[in-house]
């Protein structure tokens, strides 16, 4: 090696980065040429200076506490920004309308008068016209409770007995006929698995207004884990799979659960206990998913499976 | 195969946010602390696992920031800034990323935008400022009697004195001893750039302390 390229390399050299060869021509040329050396022991005394600068720095506890502070205050942010937001829309719309408290008041008045209104629509179409819906054997009743419709014609001849009934019952009203719900059953906010689609539009609006403003974030991250959980609990296992790819639903739910503890937290801060309740029942889950193996066996994901039908999780998250 | 109701946005959203691939064996303990098992945790919310990370990293980036800023008080200011932007994105780090290299790189940022703010109010220190310079003649002290505090004020005027991008590569490789790679991810420089950068920034250094190492080897000869 020539000194031109020895020299070229030394810093690479004193720096770890050199490809081994190249290392191992350098040191054979340090032994035999002094000049090269000498620059070589000049680079390794600067080395050992610059070890040897102390910055004196100490890690003082209050800036952990200063970190930790912040991170909480900004957890509590995130969680409230919906509610920010919409207050600051409103607040936009007075300032932006440049009429005082003459606009804001003729809109209160508006807004109220909608409310009453849709309140009234919907009182009357409930007293006037309660319906069935009827999927795949199951009734939804017009305040959305579900039951078996035993009433179900098993084949064609039997197909015509319902209409002799009503024929032989003309007075009998609507509400007679059809099934009644089981009481003890607490009545779903959003419409059941399967039969969202078929609820009629009062089942929409109820739903609709009964999550306002600040349960938004809540209702959409609740929403978010029925599905994964459902897709869990819907899955076709085969025994004969070796492994099965759950990465997916590994990464979801750990996002999730970050999700799950910030929103858990400010429930039981605000004093909001049914929610936080429901969001703990939410964690185990999502724990015990996100702790899959990408490439699950099918006894893992049973197990889970079998738990979150047993538990009946998403029936729960169905009723919020 | 496993077959589930499609929900093609859940799925996309978790595939932006979250690649896990690889890391399989990332929460089959909580005693495992290795940084990528810290960073799954703390993902999951895992304060412990935060401070755990704060704690292995924190003097490595505190002294990186005060290199570059040269101020104590701000150093641990902006220090703190950078764990909560590293806590904040904490999702978006890429798997294959180093978490110390990430660190460097919020850090980087966190530094370089102060100094941003700091040059439009003040004076930055002059390349040729008399107080840097004139470091040789007969004011040396003898190395027996060199404080370490003296050499260390040496050291740091003159990394003072380096322009930011200098300052930035010679402090990742030689203080806080980056691979070529690692600083290249941490600046966004091409290799062949910081070489360069790295081997002026030596030069600089060489003859802002070079009567201080000459002094030592006197006094070691």
């Amino acid at each position: 090696m020539k000194c031109e390229a020895c020299l070229n390399l030394l810093e690479q050299h004193v720096d770890g980065e050199l490809a081994r060869r190249d290392a191992e021509a350098i040191s054979a040329h340090l032994i035999t040429c002094a000049r090269c050396s000498g620059a070589f022991d000049q680079l390794a005394a600067e080395q050992e200076v610059y070890a040897r600068y102390d910055r004196e720095l100490e890690i003082s506890p209050s800036l952990w506490g200063g970190i930790e502070a912040r991170i909480a205050r900004e957890n509590r942010a995130v969680v409230s920004s919906s509610r920010f937001n919409l207050r600051e829309l409103f607040a936009g719309l007075f300032v932006g309308s440049r009429v005082g408290f003459g606009f804001a008041g003729a809109t209160a008045v508006l807004i109220a008068a909608i409310v009453i209104g849709v309140a009234y629509i919907r009182a009357r179409k409930q007293s006037i016209a309660p319906k069935e819906i009827v999927t795949s054997g199951n009734v939804v009743d017009s305040k959305g409770g579900v039951h078996q419709d035993v009433k179900k014609p098993q084949n064609p001849k039997n197909a015509e007995e319902p209409k002799r009934q009503n024929k032989q019952e003309p007075n009998k009203s609507p509400n007679d006929r059809k099934e009644k719900p089981n009481d003890s059953t607490p009545r779903p906010l959003i419409p059941r698995e399967g039969i969202a689609k078929a609820a009629d539009q009062t089942d929409v609006f109820y739903t609709a207004t009964a999550y306002s403003g600040e349960d938004i974030e809540t209702q959409k991250h609740i929403e978010r884990v029925q599905m994964l959980l459902r897709s869990i609990r819907n899955a076709e296992i085969s025994s004969d799979d070796d492994a099965v790819d759950v990465s997916y639903e590994k990464a979801l739910s750990r996002r999730l659960l970050s999700e799950n503890i910030v929103l858990r937290r400010d429930a039981e801060m605000n004093g909001k206990f049914p929610v936080k309740t429901l969001l703990s029942d939410l964690e185990p889950f999502l724990i015990d998913i996100a702790n899959l193996q990408d490439r699950s066996t099918p006894d893992e994901l049973r197990a889970i499976k079998d738990r979150v039908r047993k538990t009946e999780i998403v029936a729960t998250l169905q009723g919020y | 195969m496993i077959t589930y109701p499609a929900d093609n946005e859940m799925k996309q959203l978790a595939a932006d946010e979250l690649s896990l691939e690889g890391r399989p064996e990332a929460f089959a303990g909580a005693l495992m602390n290795s940084s990528a098992d810290l960073v799954a945790d703390a993902r999951q919310g895992d304060h412990e696992a935060f401070r755990l990370i704060f704690e292995r990293y924190s003097r490595p980036v505190i002294s990186f920031i005060y290199d570059m800023v040269s101020d104590r008080a701000l150093a641990e200011e902006l220090t703190q800034e950078t764990f909560v932007r590293a806590y904040r994105n904490l999702s978006t780090m890429r798997e294959e990323t180093k978490l110390s290299t990430w660190l460097f790189g919020i850090a980087r940022n966190v530094a370089r935008e102060s100094i941003r703010a700091r040059v439009r109010d003040h004076a930055h220190v002059d390349l040729e400022d008399k107080s840097v310079l004139d470091l040789s003649g007969s004011d040396i002290a003898p190395v027996d009697q060199f404080l370490n505090k003296e050499l260390n004020g040496v050291i740091e005027r003159a990394l003072a004195a380096l322009d930011e991008n200098k300052r930035l590569v010679f402090t990742l490789k030689v203080f806080q001893q980056r691979t070529y790679e690692e600083i290249a991810e941490i600046t966004g420089y091409s290799i062949p750039k910081l070489k360069t950068d790295l081997h002026r920034a030596r030069s600089e250094m060489r003859r802002r302390i070079g009567p201080y190492l000459a002094a030592t080897s006197r006094s070691q000869t």
